[in-house]
Protein backbone atom coordinates (compact mmCIF):
# COMPACT_ATOMS: atom_id res chain seq x y z
CA UNK A 1 0.00 0.00 0.00
CA UNK A 2 1.31 3.41 -0.93
CA UNK A 3 -0.35 6.76 -1.23
CA UNK A 4 0.28 8.98 -4.20
CA UNK A 5 -1.09 12.45 -4.49
CA UNK A 6 -1.91 12.20 -8.22
CA UNK A 7 -4.30 9.33 -7.73
CA UNK A 8 -7.99 10.15 -8.47
CA UNK A 9 -9.02 8.97 -4.98
CA UNK A 10 -5.97 9.71 -2.85
CA UNK A 11 -7.79 9.13 0.43
CA UNK A 12 -9.37 5.84 -0.48
CA UNK A 13 -7.82 2.50 0.06
CA UNK A 14 -6.45 0.87 -3.04
CA UNK A 15 -4.20 -1.95 -3.77
CA UNK A 16 -1.44 -2.50 -6.25
CA UNK A 17 -2.12 -5.31 -8.64
CA UNK A 18 1.43 -5.35 -9.82
CA UNK A 19 4.52 -4.61 -7.87
CA UNK A 20 6.30 -3.60 -11.05
CA UNK A 21 3.79 -1.01 -12.13
CA UNK A 22 2.47 0.98 -9.19
CA UNK A 23 0.15 3.01 -11.44
CA UNK A 24 -2.12 0.02 -12.02
CA UNK A 25 -4.50 0.22 -9.10
CA UNK A 26 -7.76 -1.36 -8.16
CA UNK A 27 -10.42 0.82 -6.58
CA UNK A 28 -12.32 -1.55 -4.37
CA UNK A 29 -15.54 -1.38 -2.42
CA UNK A 30 -14.85 -0.17 1.11
CA UNK A 31 -15.05 -3.09 3.50
CA UNK A 32 -15.70 -3.16 7.22
CA UNK A 33 -12.09 -3.03 8.28
CA UNK A 34 -10.71 -0.60 5.73
CA UNK A 35 -8.54 1.98 7.47
CA UNK A 36 -10.16 4.99 5.83
CA UNK A 37 -13.81 5.47 6.83
CA UNK A 38 -16.25 5.54 3.88
CA UNK A 39 -17.68 8.94 4.79
CA UNK A 40 -16.36 12.48 5.01
CA UNK A 41 -14.54 13.35 8.25
CA UNK A 42 -16.84 14.45 11.06
CA UNK A 43 -14.37 16.26 13.29
CA UNK A 44 -11.31 18.41 13.04
CA UNK A 45 -9.15 15.67 14.48
CA UNK A 46 -10.52 12.99 12.14
CA UNK A 47 -9.88 15.20 9.11
CA UNK A 48 -6.34 15.82 10.30
CA UNK A 49 -5.67 12.17 10.95
CA UNK A 50 -7.03 10.81 7.67
CA UNK A 51 -5.23 13.38 5.52
CA UNK A 52 -1.96 11.84 4.52
CA UNK A 53 1.23 13.84 4.27
CA UNK A 54 4.09 13.10 1.96
CA UNK A 55 5.23 9.49 2.22
CA UNK A 56 2.68 8.58 4.88
CA UNK A 57 0.36 5.59 4.84
CA UNK A 58 -2.35 4.08 6.97
CA UNK A 59 -2.23 0.60 8.40
CA UNK A 60 -4.90 -1.29 10.30
CA UNK A 61 -3.86 -3.20 13.38
CA UNK A 62 -6.68 -5.40 14.53
CA UNK A 63 -9.45 -6.03 15.34
CA UNK A 64 -8.26 -9.63 15.50
CA UNK A 65 -4.75 -8.91 16.56
CA UNK A 66 -3.15 -11.07 19.21
CA UNK A 67 -1.42 -8.18 20.92
CA UNK A 68 -4.40 -5.98 21.49
CA UNK A 69 -5.65 -7.94 24.52
CA UNK A 70 -9.14 -8.11 23.13
CA UNK A 71 -10.97 -6.83 20.11
CA UNK A 72 -9.43 -3.48 19.34
CA UNK A 73 -8.62 -1.86 16.04
CA UNK A 74 -5.88 0.72 15.88
CA UNK A 75 -5.35 2.70 12.70
CA UNK A 76 -1.69 3.60 12.50
CA UNK A 77 -0.40 6.46 10.43
CA UNK A 78 3.06 5.49 9.35
CA UNK A 79 6.03 7.17 7.84
CA UNK A 80 8.21 4.27 6.82
CA UNK A 81 8.40 2.19 9.96
CA UNK A 82 7.78 5.13 12.29
CA UNK A 83 4.38 5.74 13.82
CA UNK A 84 3.30 9.33 13.18
CA UNK A 85 -0.11 9.15 14.81
CA UNK A 86 -2.73 6.60 15.73
CA UNK A 87 -6.47 6.40 16.03
CA UNK A 88 -7.93 3.60 18.18
CA UNK A 89 -11.36 2.45 17.01
CA UNK A 90 -13.44 1.04 19.86
CA UNK A 91 -16.82 -0.57 20.20
CA UNK A 92 -16.23 -4.13 19.02
CA UNK A 93 -16.91 -5.42 22.54
CA UNK A 94 -19.52 -2.86 23.55
CA UNK A 95 -22.32 -4.55 25.48
CA UNK A 96 -24.02 -1.55 27.05
CA UNK A 97 -23.34 -2.60 30.63
CA UNK A 98 -24.58 0.73 31.98
CA UNK A 99 -27.93 0.31 30.26
CA UNK A 100 -28.17 -3.30 31.43
CA UNK A 101 -27.56 -2.19 35.02
CA UNK A 102 -30.24 0.45 34.73
CA UNK A 103 -32.69 -2.28 33.75
CA UNK A 104 -31.77 -4.68 36.55
CA UNK A 105 -32.39 -4.33 40.26
CA UNK A 106 -29.60 -3.51 42.68
CA UNK A 107 -28.64 -7.13 43.39
CA UNK A 108 -28.77 -8.17 39.76
CA UNK A 109 -26.67 -5.23 38.61
CA UNK A 110 -23.59 -6.63 40.39
CA UNK A 111 -23.28 -9.59 38.06
CA UNK A 112 -23.05 -7.29 35.04
CA UNK A 113 -19.99 -5.62 36.55
CA UNK A 114 -17.82 -8.75 36.70
CA UNK A 115 -17.09 -9.25 33.01
CA UNK A 116 -15.90 -5.67 32.57
CA UNK A 117 -12.29 -6.51 33.32
CA UNK A 118 -12.30 -10.24 33.40
CA UNK A 119 -8.81 -10.59 34.88
CA UNK A 120 -9.67 -8.44 37.91
CA UNK A 121 -13.38 -9.04 38.39
CA UNK A 122 -13.46 -8.27 42.09
CA UNK A 123 -12.28 -4.74 41.44
CA UNK A 124 -15.07 -4.17 38.97
CA UNK A 125 -17.69 -5.26 41.49
CA UNK A 126 -16.23 -3.29 44.34
CA UNK A 127 -17.04 0.32 43.35
CA UNK A 128 -20.56 -0.63 42.28
CA UNK A 129 -21.25 -2.40 45.55
CA UNK A 130 -19.70 0.46 47.52
CA UNK A 131 -21.84 3.03 45.74
CA UNK A 132 -25.01 1.01 46.43
CA UNK A 133 -24.03 0.74 50.09
CA UNK A 134 -23.59 4.49 50.28
CA UNK A 135 -27.05 5.01 48.78
CA UNK A 136 -28.56 2.64 51.34
CA UNK A 137 -26.45 3.90 54.29
CA UNK A 138 -25.35 0.35 55.07
CA UNK A 139 -22.49 -0.34 57.44
CA UNK A 140 -20.50 -3.31 56.21
CA UNK A 141 -19.26 -5.67 58.97
CA UNK A 142 -15.52 -5.44 59.56
CA UNK A 143 -14.94 -9.10 58.82
CA UNK A 144 -16.58 -8.66 55.43
CA UNK A 145 -14.33 -5.67 54.72
CA UNK A 146 -11.26 -7.70 55.64
CA UNK A 147 -12.37 -10.54 53.40
CA UNK A 148 -12.90 -8.05 50.58
CA UNK A 149 -9.42 -6.64 50.99
CA UNK A 150 -7.89 -10.10 51.25
CA UNK A 151 -9.58 -11.45 48.13
CA UNK A 152 -9.04 -8.17 46.32
CA UNK A 153 -5.29 -8.18 46.93
CA UNK A 154 -5.11 -11.79 45.76
CA UNK A 155 -6.91 -10.73 42.62
CA UNK A 156 -4.48 -7.86 42.20
CA UNK A 157 -1.53 -10.26 42.29
CA UNK A 158 -3.23 -12.56 39.79
CA UNK A 159 -3.85 -9.63 37.48
CA UNK A 160 -0.30 -8.27 37.78
CA UNK A 161 1.17 -11.74 37.30
CA UNK A 162 -0.74 -12.08 34.07
CA UNK A 163 0.40 -8.61 33.04
CA UNK A 164 4.04 -9.56 33.46
CA UNK A 165 3.54 -12.61 31.26
CA UNK A 166 1.60 -10.74 28.60
CA UNK A 167 4.12 -7.98 28.52
CA UNK A 168 6.90 -10.44 27.68
CA UNK A 169 4.66 -12.30 25.24
CA UNK A 170 4.00 -9.12 23.30
CA UNK A 171 7.73 -8.64 23.00
CA UNK A 172 8.16 -12.16 21.70
CA UNK A 173 9.17 -14.02 24.86
CA UNK A 174 7.13 -17.16 25.42
CA UNK A 175 8.52 -18.44 28.72
CA UNK A 176 7.34 -15.81 31.24
CA UNK A 177 3.67 -16.27 30.44
CA UNK A 178 3.92 -19.94 31.33
CA UNK A 179 5.41 -18.98 34.68
CA UNK A 180 2.86 -16.31 35.36
CA UNK A 181 0.02 -18.64 34.48
CA UNK A 182 1.28 -21.02 37.17
CA UNK A 183 1.06 -18.12 39.63
CA UNK A 184 -2.31 -16.99 38.40
CA UNK A 185 -3.71 -20.50 38.37
CA UNK A 186 -2.86 -21.06 42.02
CA UNK A 187 -4.61 -17.82 42.99
CA UNK A 188 -7.57 -18.52 40.77
CA UNK A 189 -7.95 -21.96 42.37
CA UNK A 190 -7.96 -20.32 45.79
CA UNK A 191 -10.55 -17.75 44.77
CA UNK A 192 -12.62 -20.44 43.15
CA UNK A 193 -12.66 -22.30 46.48
CA UNK A 194 -13.79 -19.05 48.14
CA UNK A 195 -16.28 -17.77 45.60
CA UNK A 196 -17.27 -20.77 43.51
CA UNK A 197 -16.07 -19.26 40.24
CA UNK A 198 -12.72 -19.10 38.53
CA UNK A 199 -13.02 -15.88 36.58
CA UNK A 200 -16.24 -13.96 37.13
CA UNK A 201 -16.37 -14.29 40.87
CA UNK A 202 -19.60 -12.39 41.59
CA UNK A 203 -18.59 -12.53 45.25
CA UNK A 204 -19.31 -9.12 46.74
CA UNK A 205 -22.84 -8.43 47.91
CA UNK A 206 -24.49 -5.23 49.01
CA UNK A 207 -23.62 -5.18 52.71
CA UNK A 208 -20.93 -7.86 52.71
CA UNK A 209 -19.67 -10.87 50.82
CA UNK A 210 -21.30 -14.03 49.57
CA UNK A 211 -19.52 -16.63 51.68
CA UNK A 212 -17.20 -16.91 54.63
CA UNK A 213 -13.60 -18.09 54.47
CA UNK A 214 -13.53 -21.86 54.20
CA UNK A 215 -11.04 -24.57 54.91
CA UNK A 216 -10.01 -25.23 51.33
CA UNK A 217 -9.32 -21.57 50.65
CA UNK A 218 -7.33 -21.12 53.83
CA UNK A 219 -5.21 -24.21 53.34
CA UNK A 220 -4.45 -23.32 49.71
CA UNK A 221 -3.63 -19.76 50.73
CA UNK A 222 -1.37 -20.83 53.59
CA UNK A 223 0.41 -23.26 51.32
CA UNK A 224 0.93 -20.62 48.64
CA UNK A 225 1.94 -17.83 51.02
CA UNK A 226 4.80 -19.92 52.38
CA UNK A 227 6.48 -19.95 48.96
CA UNK A 228 4.85 -17.03 47.13
CA UNK A 229 7.63 -14.50 47.60
CA UNK A 230 10.29 -16.96 46.49
CA UNK A 231 8.27 -18.14 43.52
CA UNK A 232 7.44 -14.64 42.31
CA UNK A 233 11.03 -13.43 42.64
CA UNK A 234 12.24 -16.48 40.72
CA UNK A 235 9.82 -15.74 37.91
CA UNK A 236 10.82 -12.10 37.86
CA UNK A 237 14.52 -12.75 37.42
CA UNK A 238 13.56 -14.25 34.07
CA UNK A 239 12.82 -10.75 32.81
CA UNK A 240 14.60 -8.40 35.22
CA UNK A 241 17.97 -9.83 34.41
CA UNK A 242 17.28 -10.30 30.74
CA UNK A 243 19.33 -7.73 28.93
CA UNK A 244 17.34 -7.85 25.71
CA UNK A 245 14.12 -7.17 27.57
CA UNK A 246 15.51 -4.39 29.76
CA UNK A 247 17.22 -2.55 26.92
CA UNK A 248 14.14 -2.79 24.76
CA UNK A 249 11.86 -1.40 27.47
CA UNK A 250 14.04 1.38 28.81
CA UNK A 251 13.09 4.79 27.43
CA UNK A 252 10.16 3.37 25.50
CA UNK A 253 6.77 5.13 25.65
CA UNK A 254 7.94 7.78 28.08
CA UNK A 255 5.38 10.11 29.62
CA UNK A 256 6.03 12.80 32.24
CA UNK A 257 3.94 13.42 35.34
CA UNK A 258 2.30 16.64 34.11
CA UNK A 259 1.13 15.01 30.89
CA UNK A 260 0.01 11.93 32.79
CA UNK A 261 -2.17 14.08 35.05
CA UNK A 262 -3.56 15.93 32.05
CA UNK A 263 -4.40 12.57 30.49
CA UNK A 264 -6.12 11.73 33.84
CA UNK A 265 -4.09 8.54 34.16
CA UNK A 266 -4.17 6.67 37.47
CA UNK A 267 -2.73 3.60 39.10
CA UNK A 268 0.67 2.08 38.32
CA UNK A 269 0.91 4.01 35.06
CA UNK A 270 0.68 7.32 36.92
CA UNK A 271 2.89 6.20 39.79
CA UNK A 272 5.56 5.18 37.28
CA UNK A 273 5.90 8.89 36.46
CA UNK A 274 6.57 9.78 40.09
CA UNK A 275 3.13 10.88 41.32
CA UNK A 276 2.32 8.95 44.53
CA UNK A 277 -1.42 8.90 43.89
CA UNK A 278 -3.14 5.77 45.16
CA UNK A 279 -6.85 5.88 46.02
CA UNK A 280 -6.21 3.52 48.94
CA UNK A 281 -4.24 6.35 50.60
CA UNK A 282 -5.52 9.44 48.77
CA UNK A 283 -9.14 8.72 49.57
CA UNK A 284 -9.15 5.83 52.05
CA UNK A 285 -11.96 3.28 51.88
CA UNK A 286 -12.71 -0.10 53.42
CA UNK A 287 -10.09 -1.11 56.05
CA UNK A 288 -7.03 0.19 54.20
CA UNK A 289 -6.34 2.90 56.84
CA UNK A 290 -5.71 0.07 59.34
CA UNK A 291 -3.18 -1.66 57.13
CA UNK A 292 0.48 -0.87 56.74
CA UNK A 293 1.83 -0.77 53.20
CA UNK A 294 3.90 1.50 50.98
CA UNK A 295 3.05 3.15 47.72
CA UNK A 296 5.95 2.43 45.38
CA UNK A 297 6.74 5.08 42.77
CA UNK A 298 9.29 5.41 40.01
CA UNK A 299 10.38 8.50 38.15
CA UNK A 300 11.24 7.34 34.64
CA UNK A 301 7.71 7.02 33.27
CA UNK A 302 8.77 4.52 30.60
CA UNK A 303 7.69 0.95 29.91
CA UNK A 304 10.37 -0.50 32.16
CA UNK A 305 9.25 1.69 35.08
CA UNK A 306 5.66 0.59 34.60
CA UNK A 307 6.75 -3.02 34.52
CA UNK A 308 8.97 -2.80 37.60
CA UNK A 309 6.36 -0.83 39.51
CA UNK A 310 3.87 -3.64 39.17
CA UNK A 311 6.38 -6.04 40.65
CA UNK A 312 6.81 -3.71 43.62
CA UNK A 313 3.04 -3.67 43.99
CA UNK A 314 2.92 -7.46 44.14
CA UNK A 315 5.30 -7.32 47.12
CA UNK A 316 3.07 -4.75 48.85
CA UNK A 317 0.00 -6.87 48.17
CA UNK A 318 1.68 -9.83 49.84
CA UNK A 319 2.28 -7.64 52.88
CA UNK A 320 -1.37 -6.63 52.96
CA UNK A 321 -2.54 -10.24 52.68
CA UNK A 322 -0.27 -11.20 55.54
CA UNK A 323 -1.71 -8.45 57.74
CA UNK A 324 -5.29 -9.33 56.77
CA UNK A 325 -4.74 -12.91 57.88
CA UNK A 326 -3.33 -11.77 61.22
CA UNK A 327 -5.94 -9.10 61.90
CA UNK A 328 -9.02 -10.90 60.56
CA UNK A 329 -11.80 -10.21 63.08
CA UNK A 330 -14.66 -12.56 63.92
CA UNK A 331 -18.22 -11.65 63.26
CA UNK A 332 -20.89 -11.61 60.59
CA UNK A 333 -20.05 -11.30 56.89
CA UNK A 334 -23.30 -9.66 55.81
CA UNK A 335 -25.21 -6.65 57.06
CA UNK A 336 -28.91 -7.20 57.71
CA UNK A 337 -30.78 -5.92 54.70
CA UNK A 338 -34.22 -6.48 53.21
CA UNK A 339 -34.49 -8.59 50.08
CA UNK A 340 -35.90 -5.77 48.00
CA UNK A 341 -33.73 -2.68 48.10
CA UNK A 342 -35.29 0.69 47.49
CA UNK A 343 -32.75 3.38 48.39
CA UNK A 344 -33.97 6.90 48.92
CA UNK A 345 -33.46 9.21 45.93
CA UNK A 346 -29.89 10.39 45.91
CA UNK A 347 -26.51 10.12 44.30
CA UNK A 348 -23.39 8.23 45.30
CA UNK A 349 -19.88 7.97 43.95
CA UNK A 350 -17.34 5.35 44.93
CA UNK A 351 -13.78 5.04 43.68
CA UNK A 352 -11.28 2.32 44.48
CA UNK A 353 -7.72 1.46 43.55
CA UNK A 354 -7.54 -1.56 41.28
CA UNK A 355 -4.59 -3.17 39.54
CA UNK A 356 -4.92 -0.72 36.63
CA UNK A 357 -5.93 2.43 38.42
CA UNK A 358 -9.07 4.03 39.70
CA UNK A 359 -12.24 2.02 39.16
CA UNK A 360 -15.30 4.05 40.01
CA UNK A 361 -19.07 4.01 39.90
CA UNK A 362 -21.56 6.84 40.06
CA UNK A 363 -25.09 5.77 40.85
CA UNK A 364 -28.26 7.86 40.83
CA UNK A 365 -31.27 6.47 42.63
CA UNK A 366 -34.83 7.63 42.00
CA UNK A 367 -36.37 5.64 44.84
CA UNK A 368 -37.26 2.51 42.84
CA UNK A 369 -35.58 -0.89 43.04
CA UNK A 370 -33.42 -0.21 39.98
CA UNK A 371 -30.55 2.25 39.59
CA UNK A 372 -31.77 5.26 37.65
CA UNK A 373 -28.30 5.94 36.26
CA UNK A 374 -25.27 3.76 36.65
CA UNK A 375 -22.00 5.20 35.42
CA UNK A 376 -18.97 2.94 35.34
CA UNK A 377 -15.54 4.49 35.13
CA UNK A 378 -12.82 2.21 33.90
CA UNK A 379 -9.08 2.92 33.99
CA UNK A 380 -8.28 0.87 30.86
CA UNK A 381 -10.43 3.24 28.81
CA UNK A 382 -8.45 6.20 30.09
CA UNK A 383 -5.06 4.60 29.60
CA UNK A 384 -5.76 3.47 26.07
CA UNK A 385 -6.16 7.05 24.92
CA UNK A 386 -2.75 7.88 26.41
CA UNK A 387 -1.19 5.53 23.84
CA UNK A 388 -1.81 8.28 21.31
CA UNK A 389 0.42 10.59 23.34
CA UNK A 390 3.19 8.07 23.88
CA UNK A 391 3.46 6.46 20.47
CA UNK A 392 4.46 9.16 17.94
CA UNK A 393 8.10 8.67 16.97
CA UNK A 394 8.31 5.00 17.91
CA UNK A 395 8.40 2.00 15.58
CA UNK A 396 5.39 -0.13 14.65
CA UNK A 397 6.69 -3.06 16.66
CA UNK A 398 6.80 -0.87 19.76
CA UNK A 399 3.05 -0.18 19.55
CA UNK A 400 2.38 -3.55 21.13
CA UNK A 401 5.03 -3.06 23.79
CA UNK A 402 3.71 0.35 24.82
CA UNK A 403 0.13 -0.82 24.80
CA UNK A 404 0.97 -3.91 26.83
CA UNK A 405 2.85 -1.81 29.39
CA UNK A 406 -0.33 0.18 30.05
CA UNK A 407 -2.21 -3.09 30.58
CA UNK A 408 -5.61 -2.25 29.08
CA UNK A 409 -8.34 -4.89 29.13
CA UNK A 410 -10.77 -4.46 26.28
CA UNK A 411 -13.73 -5.76 28.26
CA UNK A 412 -13.37 -2.70 30.45
CA UNK A 413 -12.56 -0.30 27.64
CA UNK A 414 -15.66 -1.17 25.66
CA UNK A 415 -18.01 -1.69 28.62
CA UNK B 1 -17.83 14.94 55.45
CA UNK B 2 -15.75 18.10 55.24
CA UNK B 3 -17.90 20.97 56.61
CA UNK B 4 -15.15 23.55 56.24
CA UNK B 5 -14.84 22.67 52.57
CA UNK B 6 -18.52 23.39 52.06
CA UNK B 7 -18.04 26.83 53.57
CA UNK B 8 -15.02 27.46 51.33
CA UNK B 9 -16.98 26.49 48.23
CA UNK B 10 -19.91 28.67 49.19
CA UNK B 11 -17.67 31.63 49.87
CA UNK B 12 -15.84 31.29 46.55
CA UNK B 13 -18.62 30.26 44.17
CA UNK B 14 -21.70 31.58 46.01
CA UNK B 15 -23.04 33.56 43.06
CA UNK B 16 -22.52 30.73 40.57
CA UNK B 17 -24.25 27.95 42.51
CA UNK B 18 -27.73 27.10 41.24
CA UNK B 19 -28.62 25.29 44.48
CA UNK B 20 -27.14 24.77 47.93
CA UNK B 21 -23.94 22.75 48.32
CA UNK B 22 -25.01 19.25 49.37
CA UNK B 23 -22.93 16.84 51.44
CA UNK B 24 -23.45 13.15 52.10
CA UNK B 25 -20.99 10.48 53.23
CA UNK B 26 -17.63 11.45 51.71
CA UNK B 27 -19.02 13.50 48.86
CA UNK B 28 -19.60 17.20 48.36
CA UNK B 29 -21.89 18.22 45.56
CA UNK B 30 -22.27 21.59 43.87
CA UNK B 31 -24.55 22.52 40.99
CA UNK B 32 -23.75 25.15 38.40
CA UNK B 33 -25.14 26.28 35.08
CA UNK B 34 -23.56 25.19 31.79
CA UNK B 35 -22.28 28.73 31.20
CA UNK B 36 -20.13 28.64 34.35
CA UNK B 37 -18.37 25.35 33.69
CA UNK B 38 -15.16 26.86 32.31
CA UNK B 39 -14.83 29.46 35.06
CA UNK B 40 -15.59 27.06 37.91
CA UNK B 41 -13.41 24.19 36.68
CA UNK B 42 -10.50 26.55 35.99
CA UNK B 43 -10.81 28.08 39.45
CA UNK B 44 -11.00 24.66 41.11
CA UNK B 45 -8.01 23.43 39.14
CA UNK B 46 -5.74 26.46 39.39
CA UNK B 47 -6.40 28.17 42.71
CA UNK B 48 -4.00 27.06 45.44
CA UNK B 49 -6.76 26.75 48.04
CA UNK B 50 -8.55 24.11 45.91
CA UNK B 51 -5.92 22.40 43.66
CA UNK B 52 -8.33 19.91 42.05
CA UNK B 53 -5.76 18.53 39.65
CA UNK B 54 -7.29 15.13 39.19
CA UNK B 55 -10.46 14.53 37.21
CA UNK B 56 -11.80 11.30 38.64
CA UNK B 57 -14.77 10.93 36.30
CA UNK B 58 -16.89 12.71 33.72
CA UNK B 59 -20.35 11.41 32.99
CA UNK B 60 -23.56 12.42 31.27
CA UNK B 61 -26.89 11.96 33.01
CA UNK B 62 -30.39 12.14 31.58
CA UNK B 63 -32.88 12.90 34.34
CA UNK B 64 -35.85 12.55 32.01
CA UNK B 65 -36.48 16.30 32.03
CA UNK B 66 -33.01 17.81 31.67
CA UNK B 67 -29.50 16.65 30.85
CA UNK B 68 -26.56 16.95 33.23
CA UNK B 69 -22.82 16.59 32.92
CA UNK B 70 -21.26 15.35 36.14
CA UNK B 71 -17.60 15.90 37.00
CA UNK B 72 -15.94 14.16 39.93
CA UNK B 73 -12.76 15.78 41.16
CA UNK B 74 -10.11 14.90 43.71
CA UNK B 75 -7.76 17.18 45.59
CA UNK B 76 -5.45 16.85 48.59
CA UNK B 77 -7.03 19.96 50.14
CA UNK B 78 -10.15 18.06 51.19
CA UNK B 79 -11.09 14.55 52.28
CA UNK B 80 -14.20 14.53 50.08
CA UNK B 81 -14.83 13.73 46.46
CA UNK B 82 -16.12 16.87 44.82
CA UNK B 83 -19.03 16.43 42.45
CA UNK B 84 -19.70 19.32 40.10
CA UNK B 85 -22.98 19.00 38.26
CA UNK B 86 -23.54 21.17 35.19
CA UNK B 87 -27.29 21.15 35.50
CA UNK B 88 -30.31 22.07 33.42
CA UNK B 89 -29.08 21.38 29.88
CA UNK B 90 -32.07 21.30 27.53
CA UNK B 91 -32.81 17.77 26.29
CA UNK B 92 -33.29 18.76 22.66
CA UNK B 93 -29.88 20.42 22.33
CA UNK B 94 -27.63 19.87 25.34
CA UNK B 95 -24.42 21.88 25.06
CA UNK B 96 -21.62 22.32 27.53
CA UNK B 97 -18.04 23.57 27.18
CA UNK B 98 -15.40 20.86 26.92
CA UNK B 99 -13.05 20.15 29.83
CA UNK B 100 -10.23 19.15 27.49
CA UNK B 101 -8.48 22.51 27.98
CA UNK B 102 -7.64 21.35 31.52
CA UNK B 103 -7.61 17.58 31.15
CA UNK B 104 -6.77 16.28 27.69
CA UNK B 105 -7.84 12.86 28.95
CA UNK B 106 -11.45 14.02 29.25
CA UNK B 107 -11.67 13.77 25.48
CA UNK B 108 -12.78 10.15 25.32
CA UNK B 109 -15.12 10.47 28.29
CA UNK B 110 -16.79 13.36 26.48
CA UNK B 111 -16.96 11.31 23.30
CA UNK B 112 -18.69 8.62 25.32
CA UNK B 113 -21.18 11.10 26.80
CA UNK B 114 -21.85 12.38 23.29
CA UNK B 115 -22.31 8.87 21.96
CA UNK B 116 -24.68 7.81 24.73
CA UNK B 117 -26.61 11.04 25.41
CA UNK B 118 -26.02 13.35 22.46
CA UNK B 119 -24.43 16.02 24.66
CA UNK B 120 -22.30 18.39 22.57
CA UNK B 121 -19.04 19.41 24.19
CA UNK B 122 -17.98 22.67 22.61
CA UNK B 123 -14.23 22.78 22.12
CA UNK B 124 -13.65 19.03 21.99
CA UNK B 125 -11.63 18.44 18.81
CA UNK B 126 -12.75 14.87 18.32
CA UNK B 127 -16.44 14.70 19.19
CA UNK B 128 -17.53 11.63 17.24
CA UNK B 129 -19.14 8.39 18.32
CA UNK B 130 -16.83 6.07 20.20
CA UNK B 131 -18.77 2.84 20.85
CA UNK B 132 -21.69 2.87 18.45
CA UNK B 133 -21.15 2.68 14.68
CA UNK B 134 -20.81 6.00 12.86
CA UNK B 135 -24.12 5.63 11.02
CA UNK B 136 -26.05 5.05 14.24
CA UNK B 137 -28.64 7.74 14.88
CA UNK B 138 -29.99 7.39 18.43
CA UNK B 139 -28.51 7.91 21.86
CA UNK B 140 -28.92 4.67 23.81
CA UNK B 141 -28.64 5.86 27.41
CA UNK B 142 -31.31 8.53 27.06
CA UNK B 143 -34.40 7.74 29.06
CA UNK B 144 -36.63 7.84 26.00
CA UNK B 145 -34.59 5.11 24.31
CA UNK B 146 -36.85 2.08 24.53
CA UNK B 147 -34.97 -1.15 25.21
CA UNK B 148 -36.71 -3.22 22.59
CA UNK B 149 -35.15 -6.60 23.19
CA UNK B 150 -36.51 -9.93 22.18
CA UNK B 151 -37.27 -10.99 25.73
CA UNK B 152 -39.85 -8.24 25.90
CA UNK B 153 -42.00 -10.10 23.40
CA UNK B 154 -41.68 -13.50 25.07
CA UNK B 155 -44.50 -15.21 27.00
CA UNK B 156 -42.65 -14.40 30.21
CA UNK B 157 -42.73 -10.70 29.45
CA UNK B 158 -43.24 -8.58 32.52
CA UNK B 159 -42.26 -11.31 34.94
CA UNK B 160 -38.72 -10.10 35.56
CA UNK B 161 -37.58 -6.48 35.47
CA UNK B 162 -35.44 -7.02 32.38
CA UNK B 163 -38.47 -8.21 30.49
CA UNK B 164 -40.82 -5.43 31.38
CA UNK B 165 -42.69 -4.28 28.37
CA UNK B 166 -44.08 -0.92 29.34
CA UNK B 167 -42.47 1.64 27.10
CA UNK B 168 -41.76 5.11 28.47
CA UNK B 169 -44.60 7.56 27.91
CA UNK B 170 -42.59 9.47 25.33
CA UNK B 171 -41.34 6.41 23.43
CA UNK B 172 -41.79 6.47 19.65
CA UNK B 173 -44.98 4.88 18.39
CA UNK B 174 -43.08 2.05 16.71
CA UNK B 175 -41.89 0.83 20.09
CA UNK B 176 -45.46 0.34 21.23
CA UNK B 177 -46.42 -1.50 18.05
CA UNK B 178 -43.60 -4.00 18.53
CA UNK B 179 -45.06 -5.05 21.83
CA UNK B 180 -47.87 -6.82 20.01
CA UNK B 181 -45.43 -9.37 18.67
CA UNK B 182 -45.14 -8.14 15.11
Amino acid sequence: MTATTDHPHPHRHYEETSADDPRVVLDREIGVFEPVPPYPPRTEREAEFYTLGDGEMLLNMGPQHPSTHGVLRVVLKLDGEKVVDLDPVLGYLHRGVEKLCENADYHQAICYLDPLEYVSSLFCEWPGVMAFEKLLDVDVPRRAEYIRVLSGELNRIASHALFLGWMALDLGGLTPILWSFIERDEIVDMLSALTGQRMLFNYFRIGGVNGDLNHEFMSRLGDWMSRATEQIEAGNTLLNENEIFVRRMRGLGTIDSTTALRMVMTGPNLRATGVPFDVRRAHPYSVYPELDFDIPTRDEGDCLARYLLRMDEIRQSLRIIDQCLHQMPDGPIMAKLPRLLRPRPGRAYAGIEGPRGQYAAYVVSDGTDQPFRMRIHDPSFIHLQAVGVMMPGHLIADTMAVMASLDPIMGGVDK
Amino acid sequence: MDRAFKARLEARFGDRLTSAVHQRHDETEMRIGAGDVVAVLTALHDEPEFRFEFLADLAGVDTGTVMQVVYHLWSDTTTDWLRVIADGLPRDDPRVPSATFLWKGAEWMEREAYDMFGITFEGNRDLRRIYMPPDYTSFPLRKDFYLADDAARSPGAGVRPMERTQAPSNAPATALVRRGGT
